[in-house]
């Protein structure tokens, strides 16, 4: 048996589709039995859904305004991700040896604990250390916006929110740091000897040559981390960051019916599918058009 | 510094504990991870249908989202069919099922990238060579999948070790459990408690991901 993909099989030569000797795959009998049961089970999904209905439009808008929080905090943590990934990766290209140094212990730290600790730290131990100091970015950005008059934008739990974008993009650039590493590498070093030979310098290099080529094996890995982001600002409902996983712990531990209980977990988990399944779907389609093909 | 000594008993049994999660639910993952790869890679859809959802909705949910239905939502519907069975969930078989369960997905897509390098030369020969399917699968293709599989095993046990902090959210014992209930009660001054267990967590994944470096190194000059 092999494992082969499921490809789309050409069409057969006219002798073979005579004496019906081609491999085609039909929908067999069983086939169409198997897509109606799964109409069933999504129907029957649709049914338990609409079971608890009045559940869900008691949860569902709170739930839905915590998954945009979510979105937001996924994409500002992706944002700072890629700019100490790229910080990262530079250095740890760097000719200077202590930076290559001070970034490996960065990777190797950063990678070797777990997301949980590195939260923690950010927000029970880096959070009190500096606002002894006297670091407080709440005061200061709610210091900083009453000059244009707007304070009341800034959010008590601001810290929460500072602190918990801050780890989730430190955590997450020291993976990017490998990714944008291996894709600068991969670039061919015939590329950069030509620019070099031809009079470019290091910076011309790396800004024309190298990285609109380093971009094309960096994409994949790229989408895959942010749709791990994604997931991974659940995390943040430990430090009390009120994202969706936060509210559907909220309402769904305190429900009396462990039914209920399970049903307000699975809505939870259904906005988070809803959020992430597309994203990896078009995350695969684009990196099967931006592998090239090996014949 | 003397804040920590009292307290390494402690963090010594956490440690113990996040090795016993990762060490049990490793092995049930790779298991059930090829059950899953050969599933997926089937042209039988009643195979590769499940499998394919299944994968797509594990690696589509947080981890922190399936913890937390396997311990509370699977306690209840078991609890239905049989009150007995409801027992069975406790913080343990939740931890180490959900970490079974998540990671399975994941290496269903490990062995079926490995499989995939395998040259489709190879298995042709095989066969033209008359060997039945079964042992072109047995011993043609799957001695020469294995070392290729190996070193995204070896990562994904680091991972593993990481993820293995989830059960603290379900009050399970390990380390980042430990290290939670510390720095509740030291909130004052909790950084010595943070140091030892990064070095703990260091002490676990370091010489892992040591080893997966060697041996990828070794793959790929022997490529």
């Amino acid at each position: 048996m092999s494992l082969d993909l499921h490809y789309k099989q050409e069409k057969p030569p006219d002798i073979a589709r005579k004496r019906n000797l081609w491999p085609r795959n039909r929908m067999v009998g069983a086939n169409y039995l198997y897509y109606i049961l799964l109409a069933a089970v999504i129907g029957a999904f649709g049914y338990y859904l609409y079971t608890y209905r009045d559940l869900s439009l008691l949860y569902l808008p709170e739930m839905i305004r915590g998954a945009l929080v979510t979105l937001l905090v996924s994409v500002l943590s992706g944002i700072c991700a890629i700019i100490f990934g790229l910080l990262g990766a530079f250095g740890s290209l760097a000719r200077f040896r202590p930076l290559r140094w001070l970034t490996g212990i960065y990777v190797e730290v950063i990678r070797g604990t777990p997301l949980l600790v590195q939260l923690y730290l950010w927000y029970y131990g880096i959070r009190l250390l500096l606002s002894n100091i006297g670091f407080d970015p709440h005061d200061m950005l709610f210091n900083s916006m009453t000059v244009l008059q707007s304070n009341s934008l800034v959010p008590d739990s601001f810290n929460i929110f500072f602190y918990g974008i801050l780890g989730l993009s430190f955590n997450y650039g020291a993976y990017l740091t490998e990714v944008f590493r291996t894709g600068i590498l991969s670039v061919e070093r015939g590329q950069s000897e030509a620019a070099l030979s031809l009079g470019l310098d290091e910076r011309q290099t790396m800004r024309y040559i190298i990285l609109p080529q380093a971009i094309r094996s960096i994409i994949p890995p790229l989408t895959n981390n942010f749709i791990t982001l994604i997931q991974d600002s659940a995390f943040l409902s430990v430090i009390a960051v009120i994202e969706l996983e936060y509210i559907t712990i909220g309402f769904a531990l305190p429900q009396a019916d462990s039914n209920q209980k399970m049903y307000v977990f699975v809505l939870g988990a259904l906005l988070y599918l809803v959020m992430c399944y597309p994203l990896s779907v078009a995350a695969r389609m684009m990196e099967r058009r931006l592998t090239p093909d090996h014949a | 510094m003397d804040v920590i000594w009292p307290t390494i008993p402690d963090f010594l049994v956490g440690t113990r504990n996040t090795l016993f999660y990762c060490l049990a639910s490793f092995p049930i993952a790779l298991v059930l991870g090829m059950f899953l790869a050969l599933m997926d890679g089937s042209r039988i859809v009643w195979l590769h249908g499940p499998a394919r959802i299944f994968i797509e909705v594990v690696r589509g949910t947080p981890i922190l989202a399936q913890i937390f239905i396997i311990y509370y939502g699977l306690g209840a519907l078991l609890g239905l069919i049989n009150p007995s069975w409801a027992l069975l969930i406790n913080v343990w078989t939740a931890g180490i099922g959900t970490l079974a369960l998540n990671y399975a997905a994941y290496e269903a897509e490990v062995y079926r990238a490995g499989f995939l390098s395998v040259e489709q030369g190879q298995a042709e020969a095989a066969l033209s060579l008359g060997l039945s399917p079964s042992q072109n699968f047995f011993h043609i293709q799957l001695p020469q999948a294995i070392p290729l599989m190996i070193p995204p095993f070896v990562n994904d046990f680091i991972y593993l070790l990481k993820d293995s902090a989830i059960v603290s959210v379900i009050a399970g014992s390990d380390l980042t459990s430990v290290l939670n209930s510390y720095v509740r009660t030291h909130a004052s001054n909790p950084l010595p408690f943070f140091l030892l267990a990064i070095v703990l967590y260091l002490v676990m994944s370091l010489p892992v991901s040591y080893v997966a470096k060697r041996l990828e190194r070794r793959l790929r000059a022997a490529l």
